[in-house]
């Protein structure tokens, strides 16, 4: 075969299919024309490394096709900034949450420390590629139907955040966000950890307040979750920053006032231990949980005080 | 090459890239078919890669700048390309705006003559 021949076949190839007959005769008279000059200026046929030079000026079957295409790229100019931050949230939101699900391997499992470590390794890269992969999908669709055009119309310049705003680091919001979903999936036994729930001797038990609290606990980790994202993403809805603070706060501590009236928060059974040994470990336990309700009690009040005060400062300013 | 160079062909070619439909809509004021319009083009100092000229002339087509009809010419079909009404209109268009850039830039780098 002609190695125009083979070619052409090469464009056609990659053609959109309705016009690839009337492309590929134009391109054919082209190159026959192109030909046919050099051979007259020579006064002799072409060579076929000669043939093979002209083809090679004329550009790669693949990207002379492209150009056919209305379609040039998968993300154009226009969508990438968009891509880009996205992607950039993306990134923050899959390594927070599993760095957050490997720290707590790490602490409460039974697994060494290098296997969670690979585990945590492995599963980032994997999140990460797939969502990747989703996250480009959506966008490659968004820039055919023509994104970002009804965003730029609609877009004001006072939604933008406030230069005041102070706000937090992404690495906070983000191991907040992460934290509040990997408790939620936690809680809900969507996940699982190995937990650490029993020695050679003995096992934990959680007490029965936890059980009977588990709906208020799964609402409020819930409602600080909405309000860590509110605070993250849309810092400019003041109101409902302020108002998610104090219903957060106000239902977190009424849970944590009634976890914290019961008193005894989890058992130790013995399954061996002798009962002097129980009841040490039980009490030293339970202090340990005891001084984790207030600190957290303590930590909610400061944060929501934190957000209110920044909300009547810009309201003053 | 040097990185200077480089940047130049860089910068000379995102320059030229914008005044080529200028080019191919003004040389089609007269009827022509590819092969002979590149020529044009290379002989008024515009030389334009060849795997672009072809999806340039379909799109500027599809725009209803062109219109093109397959005629035989020297025993062999070619398709020949000549400016619609509407792309007369556009060129002048373009043609006005391309003389006001050259204005604004000559008097830009006035001093730098």
């Amino acid at each position: 075969m002609d190695l125009i021949d083979r070619y052409l076949h090469a464009v056609r190839w990659a053609l959109p299919a309705a016009k690839a007959d009337d492309i590929i005769a134009e391109l054919r008279d082209d190159l026959v024309t192109r030909k046919e000059d050099r051979e007259e200026a020579l006064g002799r046929p072409l060579a076929k490394d000669e043939v093979s030079a002209l083809l090679k000026e004329f550009g790669h079957p693949l990207i002379v096709a492209a150009r056919y295409r209305p379609q040039q790229w998968l993300i154009g100019p226009d969508v990438f900034p968009f891509y880009l931050f996205v992607m950039r949230i993306m990134v923050l939101i899959i390594v927070g949450i599993d760095v957050a699900v490997g720290v707590a391997r790490a602490v409460f499992s039974d697994q060494a420390p290098l296997q969670v470590l690979a585990q945590t390794w492995g599963s980032v890269w994997m999140s990460l590629l797939i969502n990747l992969a989703i996250v480009t999908l959506v966008f490659a669709v968004m820039e055919r139907s023509g994104f970002p055009a009804e965003h730029l119309r609609k877009w004001r310049p006072e939604q933008l955040p406030d230069i005041r705003d102070k706000r937090k680091s992404q690495w906070e919001s983000m191991f907040e966000i992460a934290a509040g979903l990997v408790f939620i999936l936690w809680w809900t036994g969507v996940i699982q950890f190995p937990f650490r729930s029993a020695g050679p001797d003995f096992r934990i038990e959680p007490a029965p307040v936890i059980f009977q609290l588990y709906w208020p606990i799964l609402a409020v980790t819930a409602a600080r979750l909405v309000q860590n994202l509110i605070e993250w993403l849309r810092p400019r809805w003041k109101a409902v920053r302020g108002a998610l603070a104090v219903l957060t706060t106000v239902a977190g501590l009424g849970v944590l006032a009634l976890i914290y009236q019961a008193g005894h928060w989890a058992t130790i059974v013995s399954t061996g231990m002798p009962a002097d040994k129980v009841a040490e470990l039980d009490k030293a336990l339970n202090l340990g949980l005891k001084i984790a309700i207030i600190v957290v009690g303590v930590i909610w009040v400061f944060q929501c005080l934190q957000v209110l005060w920044q909300l009547v400062r810009e309201r003053r300013g | 090459m040097p990185i200077e160079e480089d940047l130049f062909e860089k910068l000379r070619v995102e320059l030229r890239r914008g005044s080529l439909i200028l080019a191919v809509l003004g040389a089609l004021r007269v009827e022509r078919y590819g092969y002979t319009l590149r020529q044009s083009l290379e002989e008024a100092g515009l030389p334009i890669d060849e795997g672009a000229l072809y999806p340039l002339l379909r799109r500027l087509e599809a725009q209803g700048l062109l219109t093109s009809e397959w005629r035989e010419e020297a025993k062999r079909n070619k398709r020949f390309y000549r400016l619609s009404h509407e792309g007369e209109e556009v060129l002048a268009q373009l043609l006005g705006e391309w003389n006001a850039i050259s204005e604004s830039i000559l008097r830009l780098t006035e001093r730098d003559k």
